[in-house]
């Protein structure tokens, strides 16, 4: 374009609107339209809005896209935090178990069972410890769970140094250390579970797809806006300088919202999946833990299991409920041993009940139980790792996202800069 | 207009703020309160009341001569009970020295389980041809009236009231009420709590659903009553100082001060009679003549005394006698 001709339309434009031509007498004017146009400050005006949408949606966008993947690491935190609370669960669930089941044998408790209680409760302390640093949300519920950990651990305490000198009071010391753990530790775990379970399924959520989507068509909205302002103005369609904000920023967004459209799959994929194992797979293993020692309690309560029986029932429903496909066969392996324990005590054979209810050797049932909680915690550690590497996986990718977007942004109000400073070259 | 640099500091750090901490911060985890359990009510009352057809609850049915184990008539619950094989007995497993069970062997053991083993050589042949089930205090009656056992040999006491609804073999043993408190209530140095009255203020533990409690409530109203499922609940609110004292059968009181140092019968009269007879289903009057029959041949062979040393007399004293039965009940 030569500079004659721009400056013969630049002459047009002034005349255009410096010099309104007269409306037709029977048109009403709108009462918002100014009579003259000061130009330059117009443009001046347009600069402004353009490069604050840029701007604008630069910090925005990559806020969104920063918070985005916070939020996936704080869905990984909180999934391990939940997979955390649910071993404690299953730990003081275990030890319960095995404290239940060693009191069958009398005082003289089998030495490997008395280690495995006390590295059960051991790995509760320090759970307990570690989710208490880990979320300082969890810390009023932890800190009284720790105190009722305590008073179990010192009713088991007592209940078998009573029943090691042959005491009746240790039966009862143990009832209510087994009671103390499930009216009250009970429910604060689940609680934790619950709260966790919801943070982690909440933070899966926040891949801020639609809040990208709508920074980036409110800021190519603008930029629309402006460029048809000037293009009024000046005469022409297209400003090349609003125009390659507009498209930088419209592709920007596109891709923004492709990898969190993909990561908010990933997540849902994580929730029905692995996530959803994970957590299923732990409340089985604290039930059949909790079923194995209504197995024993029923025992101890001897000839009663008419009445305790019930209580195993419903602990064996939940783990036929959320086993998985490998632990459920080594859960059925038990469970047809347990029937052979109840069949023996409801025939009046208690002392063979009790042997087969305490027996450690292979084929019984506390060694099909022991195997099933293996497997259980096996499956449980897979799937946690499983969800929060994939939860933490694209780092690198959202970190790029975020800068690119933050360019782009800066870069683009550069380019709507570029753009009306050409349009008021021109004017002047 | 000109945004001032403190403005614009303080704005760009709470937007880094925003965004290095993202959302976080979660609020605190609560655990719902429990949910309401409709408390069942305390198992009924046990007072003594007034015998309407005869004025001495131990009164029981006469006894049948004891023949040769499975030597009953075939419609008989006697019979039925050796068809299945074992006699089922409701029992407690906490009553040291009654009937507890001993860690080191397993077995529930004590004074009514000799009883048991009794009735079961009586009907077998076979003194261990028995099953055990443990129940509380509070479901001797019930247990009985389902059938969930033939009988019920829980240090249980005969009154009128459990006459009206299960029936009870002679008396097979007297006991009497007492109270158990800590040793410093009990060593002299201040004054030694051994009646009922000087309960006055202090916490008392008894069983619900017993006569125990009944009676302590009558016997020192100005003490504070606090309750447990068994006697040895009782003993562990003791040990926990929840409870300054238990009341119960001296008996149970002997089992439960054999357990801990610093629990102490002091010497005291008993303020109750507790006859302990064992319950049958109000229907199966056969079974209480044949158990009265037992006991009748216990007195006679000795074995009712040779339990009582072996059990009871190391504390409670020897020299103590099978209790005189009262017959002549009418079903």
């Amino acid at each position: 374009m030569s500079q004659a001709s721009a400056s013969a339309r630049a002459s047009q434009a002034v005349a255009t609107v410096g010099t309104p031509v007269p409306a037709p007498q029977h048109a009403r004017r709108p009462a918002a339209t100014p009579i003259t146009e000061d130009v330059p400050r117009l443009l001046t005006q347009w600069q402004t809005i353009a490069v604050t949408a840029c701007v604008l949606f630069g910090i925005l966008g990559a806020m969104f896209q920063l918070l985005a993947w916070q939020a996936s690491g704080r869905a990984a935190d909180n999934t391990e935090q939940l997979v955390r609370l649910q071993q404690v669960q299953s730990s003081l669930f275990r030890a319960d178990a095995l404290a239940t089941n060693a009191f069958l044998t009398g005082g003289l408790e089998q030495a490997e069972q008395r280690q495995e209680y006390d590295a059960a409760i051991d790995e509760v302390l320090r759970g307990i410890a570690n989710a208490a640093e880990a979320q300082p949300a969890d810390r009023d519920v932890l800190a009284d769970l720790n105190t009722t950990v305590a008073a179990y651990v010192a009713g088991i305490t007592q209940a078998r140094d009573n029943n090691r000198q042959g005491f009746p009071i240790g039966a009862q010391y143990l009832r209510a250390a087994g009671a103390v753990l499930r009216a009250d530790a009970g429910p604060m775990l689940e609680a934790l579970v619950a709260a966790n379970t919801q943070r982690a399924e909440d933070e899966m959520d926040g891949q801020n797809t639609l809040p990208l989507f709508l920074t980036g068509l409110a800021a190519v909205a603008v930029l629309w806006w402006v460029n048809r302002q000037v293009a009024r103005r000046f005469r022409r369609r297209f400003n090349v300088g609003i125009a390659v904000a507009a498209i930088a920023i419209a592709v920007v967004t596109l891709v923004g919202l492709v990898a969190s459209v993909n990561k908010s799959g990933d997540n849902d994929d994580l929730r029905a999946g692995s996530l959803r194992l994970a957590i299923a797979e732990s409340s089985a293993r604290a039930s059949a833990n909790d079923a194995k020692a209504s197995e024993s309690g029923r025992l101890i309560a001897r000839g009663s299991g008419a009445t305790t029986e019930p209580l195993w029932e419903a602990h064996a429903r939940d783990v036929e409920d959320n086993a998985s496909r490998e632990t459920l066969p080594l859960w059925q392996t038990y469970a047809a041993l347990h029937d052979e324990i109840v069949a023996q005590d409801d025939e009046g054979d208690w002392n063979a009940a009790v042997q087969l209810a305490t027996s450690t050797d292979p084929g019984s049932s506390s060694e099909a139980l022991a195997a099933f909680d293996q497997a259980s915690q096996a499956v449980v550690t897979d799937a946690a790792t499983t969800t929060t590497d994939s939860l933490r996986s694209g780092g690198i990718l959202a970190v790029l996202l975020t800068i690119v977007t933050l360019l782009v942004g800066l870069g683009a109000a550069g380019a709507a800069t570029w753009g009306v400073t050409q349009r008021r070259k021109e004017y002047s | 207009m000109s945004i001032r640099p403190r403005s614009r500091v303080a704005g760009l750090t709470v937007l880094a703020g925003l965004v290095l901490g993202g959302c976080g911060g979660y609020d605190d985890t609560v655990v719902p309160p429990p949910e309401a359990v409709e408390t069942t009510p305390a198992a009924p009352a046990t007072t003594p009341a007034v015998c309407v057809d005869d004025t001495n609850p131990t009164r029981s049915y006469t006894p049948i001569a004891v023949a040769a184990p499975g030597d009953f008539p075939s419609i008989s619950t006697m019979a039925e009970i050796y068809d299945r094989g074992r006699l089922i007995a409701g029992v407690s497993a906490d009553t040291y020295l009654l009937a507890s069970n001993n860690p080191f062997t397993g077995q529930i053991e004590g004074f009514d389980i000799d009883m048991v083993e009794q009735v079961a050589e009586a009907i077998f042949g076979d003194p261990k041809a028995y099953e055990l089930r443990v129940i509380t205090a509070g479901e001797r009656l019930t247990a009985l009236q389902e059938e969930r056992v033939d009988v019920v040999v829980r240090n249980m006491t005969i009154n009128c009231v459990r006459w009206q609804s299960i029936a009870f073999s002679a008396e097979y043993y007297r006991s009497g009420q007492k109270i158990l408190v800590r040793s410093d209530l009990a060593d002299g140095q201040g004054p030694v709590v051994d009646t009922p009255a000087e309960l006055a203020d202090l916490r008392v533990c008894a069983p619900t659903g017993t006569s125990s409690l009944d009676n302590i409530k009558r016997a020192s109203p100005e003490a504070e009553i606090v309750t447990a499922s068994n006697h040895t609940g009782c003993l562990t609110l003791f040990q926990q100082g929840a409870v300054d004292a238990i009341t119960g059968d001296d008996t149970v009181l002997a089992g439960l001060a054999t357990q801990d140092p610093y629990a102490v019968v002091p010497e005291q009269e008993a303020f109750s009679a507790e006859p302990y007879g064992i319950g049958v289903n109000a229907g199966n009057v056969d079974l209480v003549r044949f158990i009265n029959g037992v006991l009748e041949r216990m007195r006679a062979d000795g074995s009712w005394k040779a339990s009582y040393e072996k059990w009871l007399a190391p504390t409670l004293g020897g020299g103590a006698t099978q209790p005189q039965p009262v017959y002549g009940r009418t079903p």
